[in-house]
């Protein structure tokens, strides 16, 4: 491993022969720009606010890492485990026969998770650049390799390893934003023309949304529509490229409407909307999660029945620990504790762009600005499914809803952003 | 190297991606989840609630029924009701164990139950009312698929009520009865739903979505227990009402029930309304009537079924005041207290009658019943002859539109408004004619009910006073206190009191002396008039249209206290007529209430002769003392038993018994069941004769009816020939004329 100060070693080893010849291999790396030129013009803010430099030890564990953004990481994760716990326990205890069932679980799972963030934390990020293409081969990888898995009720998702299973379009979600902060980053020069800056998305995308289409996972090919985007604006796109992809894919979809390709999806979109209204009873029975997700965010109130005092969490909710946790966050802190969890959200989400601009280099910036603003993509979208305002689709609550993957994943790239905002302070110093 | 330019477009796109997501993103969220728990957070709540709570209903016990004494007629009980909660089935095993189980114990069919349990809810009642056996055998049911099977939370028994009367078919038409889901489904049970039914509780439980919640969320609502209802009846006099009206409904075989009704005249309660052809109000939905059942049964399939449905609404039906009739006769009365009111006719005023009479110029002549003609009369001797033509005179005197206000008035266009359900009201002529109004006068073509009959007769002998007729004196909560109390409503003054005394003189002298004679009770001065009516049918197809026998009469008629109708629609036997078959009734029932109700006698010189003393009292005395005390009282003694002390005696002090009547005096209480004597049958026999028997016997007599004449004979007698009592018991004697007796031509 390589730590933050080898990194800083080599980057002062830097010099210009050898970013002719990387220019010269059609690669251009920004961020190995010497800090002393641009660092007044690339944190003005800093400046203006006439802070002084912090003194950092890099031998310290928090030294040089964000600790507000580190701090919001901690908060919402407990909190999450202890609105995981609370919403999970009667499940846990009719379905395991324990309470703590869910709670032991994502506890361990959280505290690895933490390990492992601190650790990544001291990695330079930019070893990612190397590993993009094969993470992004690993993702693919893990797409195809769903479908040997065995499915529940004829979806495949998951791979098993024993002891844990991972979702593979969470690996891919990581991949894609890897891969396309380093991409935006080496070839930033040219990711205004549609071919390197459209097509490489594209072609990706394209391949990721066939695979989960088959899988089937529908928000996962929503969710990496919208990070792929949010991607390639960061890199400079150009709208006019989402107009016509967009175009594209609306006439896909309409023909896979048409064609009645689309029944798991269609199925789904059927009762969206309308959970409260009587269709017919398949429909009925289809929303029933969503519906007992709106009585329980109604039953909350303003000020919420109070913590543990859920009753939609007894075997009402579907799955309470899942992705409908928030809906029972709700009905036991009413309006004010959910808001108060989505200002954190929104701290974090600040505190993560904060440090995306902070960065030292392109990448650095792409890639936090990247996984933050998945957080706030999956937060958005898994509130508007809980409410009713999406499909319920799957997804998941960072923090909140139990899996032990998906939340080591998540504490990783917490790790990348906060390694990013470590590297940018140590270079300050 | 990179460009400063493209550097801070980076920044620019970063602070535009943060923003879009914190503003757009998670500003539409905190607006979705303000507008679902502020502005539709009580609408979900709700909906939440109902999914979350089971809410059971808790019975109210229906109020009782009381007489005016605070005699029970209808009463609830406690009983069982075993409800499925079908929802906690965890699979077909368990449905199968539980229903068959079930089924074993209520003797229900199985496959129905396994359907029940299929049912996605938490209560479903596989039986009602069932009795504490039952329950029991229920209970160890529950216990043992627990402990054998580990079936819990599929069947429970909650408390229900079941309505009980005391009496059977004791005034059936007015209690009703109440259906298996507590309703009242005919008469006061119906009316008064309502007030008895209370209002049920509820019992307010946390469901679980699949299993048992780890807590107890319980809130429960009492049910407030239905109101009882005191009733204007008297359980005693609905008895004698009853009897004697069943008596004389076999006797004359009456073929379309009968119904006598008897009312306070001042206040308007209703003491006994009994109508003959009654049913058992436990078990109401089975036929009553034999030839009825004897009927049906010859029947098959629908016509079978459509049969059954019929004779049990016509046996719930409550003819005293569902059903209309031609009054006949007794409405005369009320023609002539128009005509007394208006003045139409006088002392001086004369009838004569040819026997028949013709109304209207060109139409037939109409006969009256003595077709030799009653020669010329006075008002007051038209009505002891009950005279039609003369009637019809009189009728066209006071006109058609005076005729129609009075039927008005008197209330016979609109329900009496008594509180019971299913009142008709009477029907008068579209537009009348002459000739209509010359049968109205003598009360045919015009239809009323007989509880509108008893009420306009009522005013009359009350002074003038359309009274509206009740049958619940008070209403009294579970705790016993009263919240209503029912009064005397007067709806208006219909004949002024001068009217009404001079008819009820002249009543008084129709029971004595006229052709309501049979309806006359010794002692007590009655005023009434009997009423037989023509039918337009024929139920006996003999040729002859039916008839109603009526008679409708009050007493005491200085002061009169109670109006009776009794009436007997389509009596097929050997009369018909209102003298011979409804007067006899009346004079046994009210030779029987009057002293009931405590109306002090009035006798005639004559009536002396005969009059019924009260026995003293001779127990505790010595055999020989108790004998020499019995002559000296001037009564006969007859001695029953060995002992030397009297312990019991007949008939007991201080009732009645006839001067020079029979006094047994027993030694011992055994001998009161020894000595039992079989009633002969006093039919026919005069007053000397029946005293013979009678004391021949060991029994005494106390007459009714036309006595103090010597033509008198016995028509009917309180205990029924052949039937044992005990010696000393007083039997109660109706006498008639010898005229009347076989053959009464008295309309």
């Amino acid at each position: 491993m390589d730590f933050i100060h080898s990194g800083i070693n080599r980057r002062k080893k830097h010099d210009p022969a050898r970013n002719r010849t990387r220019r010269s291999d059609m690669m251009s790396d920004d961020f190995a720009v010497p800090i002393q030129d641009i660092h007044g013009r690339r944190l003005p803010s800093a400046r203006e606010r006439g802070k002084p430099k912090k003194k950092l030890k890099a031998f310290r564990v928090g030294a040089g890492i964000d600790m507000p953004f580190m701090i919001l990481v901690i908060v919402l994760l407990v909190c999450g485990i202890i609105m995981m716990f609370s919403a999970s326990y009667p499940i846990a205890y009719y379905g395991e026969g324990n309470s703590y069932y869910y709670l032991i679980r994502q506890g361990i799972f959280a505290l690895i998770g933490v390990a492992i963030m601190f650790v990544v934390s001291y990695v330079n990020y930019e070893y990612l650049k190397k590993l993009s293409l094969p993470i992004l081969g690993l993702g693919f990888l893990f797409l195809f390799a769903v479908f040997f898995f065995p499915s529940s009720t004829g979806i495949h998702r998951w791979i098993d390893f024993g002891i844990f299973n991972i979702q593979a379009s969470e690996i891919m979600k990581f991949a894609i934003i890897v891969f396309l902060a380093h991409w935006g980053a080496f070839q930033h020069k040219r990711v205004n023309t549609f071919k390197y800056g459209a097509l490489p998305p594209l072609i990706i995308f394209v391949l990721t949304a066939v695979l989960l289409f088959f899988e089937p996972h529908y928000s996962g090919i929503v969710i990496i529509a919208i990070l792929t985007s949010l991607m390639v604006i960061l890199y400079g796109g150009k709208i006019k490229w989402f107009l016509i992809i967009g175009a594209l894919i609306a006439a896909v979809v309409v023909v896979l409407a048409v064609t009645g390709k689309l029944g798991y999806a269609m199925e789904r979109l059927d009762g969206w909307g309308k959970a409260l209204e009587y269709i017919d009873d398949a429909m009925w029975d289809q929303t029933f999660q969503t519906r007992n997700s709106l009585y329980a965010i109604g039953s909350g109130g303003l000020m919420g029945l109070g913590l543990g005092q859920s009753r939609q969490k007894y075997l009402y909710l579907p799955e309470p620990q899942n992705d409908f946790v928030f809906a029972i966050v709700v009905e036991e802190l009413g309006l004010i504790g959910a808001l108060v969890v989505l200002v954190l959200f929104a701290l974090l989400i600040w505190r993560g762009f904060v440090i995306a601009m902070r960065a030292k280099d392109r990448f650095g910036t792409l890639l936090a600005a990247g996984l933050t603003a998945q957080i706030g993509i999956q937060v958005v979208l898994n509130i508007f499914v809980i409410t009713d305002w999406l499909p319920n689709t799957g997804i998941s609550l960072p923090f909140f809803s139990y899996g032990g993957s998906s939340l080591i994943m998540m504490l990783i790239q917490m790790g990348i952003i906060l390694s990013i905002s470590r590297t940018a302070n140590m270079n300050k110093v | 190297m990179m460009s400063k330019g493209s550097k801070s477009r980076l920044m620019r796109r970063c602070m535009v991606i943060m923003l879009f997501i914190l503003l757009i993103g998670f500003g539409t969220t905190a607006f979705r989840l303000t507008q679902l728990t502020l502005f539709q957070g009580q609408e979900l709540q709700q909906l939440a609630v109902d999914q979350q709570l089971v809410d059971t209903t808790i019975n109210a016990r229906r109020g009782s029924i009381y007489d005016t004494n605070g005699k029970i007629l209808a009463q609830s009980a406690t009983v069982w009701k075993v409800v499925l909660s079908p929802a906690n089935f965890e699979n077909d095993k368990e449905r199968t164990i539980v229903s068959k189980g079930l089924s074993e114990i209520l003797g229900i069919d199985q496959e129905s139950l396994f359907e029940k349990t299929k049912e996605n809810t938490f209560y479903s009642v596989a039986k009602r009312q069932i009795e504490s056996e039952t329950r029991d055998k229920v209970l160890e049911f529950i216990e043992k698929i627990e402990k054998d099977y580990d079936i819990t939370g599929v069947v429970e028994l909650l408390e229900d009520y079941k309505r009980y009367y005391p009496y059977n078919d004791f005034a059936s038409s007015v209690i009703g009865f109440t259906g298996s889901d507590d309703q009242g489904l005919a008469g006061l049970e119906y009316q008064y739903n309502e007030e008895l039914s209370g209002t049920p509780g509820r019992l307010v439980t946390a469901k679980h979505g699949d299993i048992e919640m780890p807590f107890k969320y319980e809130q429960k609502v009492d049910a407030v227990d239905g109101n009882s209802l005191v009733l204007t009846i008297d359980e005693t006099i609905q008895h004698i009402m009853e009897k004697y009206l069943k008596q004389g409904n076999v006797e004359n075989k009456v073929h379309n029930r009968s119904v006598a009704i008897m009312m306070e005249v001042d206040t308007g309660a209703i003491l006994g309304l009994a109508v003959e052809g009654g049913y058992d109000l436990n078990d109401p939905f089975t036929i009553a009537d034999k030839t009825t059942i004897a009927e049906i049964s010859k029947l098959v399939g629908k016509e079978k079924e459509e049969a059954e449905s019929e004779a049990l609404s016509a046996q719930w039906r409550n003819k005293a005041v569902s059903d209309t009739y031609y009054p006949g006769s007794v409405f005369k009365i009320i023609t002539a207290s128009m005509a007394l009111e208006e003045n139409t006719v006088n002392d001086d005023s004369r009838f004569t009658c040819t026997g028949s009479y013709t109304p209207v110029q060109g139409a037939d002549s109409i006969s009256c019943h003595n077709t030799l003609g009653h020669g010329t009369q006075t008002f007051a001797q038209a009505i002891c002859n009950s005279c039609n033509p003369a009637f019809m005179m009189i009728g066209a005197g006071i006109g058609k539109e005076k005729f129609k206000e009075y039927f008005q008035a008197f209330g016979y266009n609109a329900p009496t408004g008594v509180d019971l359900p299913g009142e008709a009201t009477g029907i008068f002529f579209p537009n009348i004619s002459d000739l209509d109004l010359a049968i109205a006068s003598f009360g045919q073509g015009i239809s009323v009910t007989p509880m509108q009959m008893v009420t306009a007769i009522s005013a009359v002998a009350n002074g003038g006073e359309l009274l509206q007729p009740y049958i619940v004196k008070q209403i009294v909560d579970a705790d016993g206190n009263v919240v209503k109390s029912a009064d005397k409503t007067v709806k208006r003054q219909v004949v002024s009191k001068e009217t009404c005394e001079k008819l009820s003189e002249i009543l008084e002298m129709n029971a004595t002396e006229g052709s309501a004679k049979n309806g006359y009770v010794a002692g007590y001065r009655v005023a009434g008039k009997t009423g037989t009516s023509e039918k337009k049918y024929d139920v006996n197809g003999d040729g002859q249209d039916d008839y109603i026998a009526s008679f409708c009469g009050f007493a005491p008629a200085d002061d009169p206290k109670v109006c009776m109708i009794v009436y007997f629609d389509a009596p097929l036997g050997d009369n018909y007529y209102g003298s011979a078959v409804a007067a006899p009734v009346f004079a046994q029932i009210m030779g029987e209430v009057m002293p009931y109700l405590e109306v002090s006698t009035q006798y005639t010189d004559e009536e002396l002769k005969e009059m019924d003393t009260t026995a003293n009292s001779y127990l505790g005395l010595s055999v020989d003392e108790a004998e020499a005390q019995v002559k000296a009282d001037g009564y006969t003694c007859v001695v029953k038993g060995d002992g030397d002390t009297v312990a019991a005696q007949l008939p007991a002090a201080s009732t009645r018994i006839p001067q020079g009547g029979t006094v047994v005096l027993y030694t011992s209480l055994d001998e009161v069941t020894n000595s039992e004597v079989e009633v002969p049958d006093f039919s026919g026999l005069t007053l000397a004769e029946a005293n013979m028997v009678a004391s021949y016997n060991n029994l005494n007599i106390s007459v009714a009816g036309v006595t103090g004449t010597s033509d008198g004979l016995v028509l009917l007698q309180s205990e029924a020939a052949g039937s044992t009592v005990s010696a000393g018991t007083v039997i109660t004697l109706t006498f008639t004329t010898s005229s009347n007796y076989g053959n009464n031509n008295v309309m």
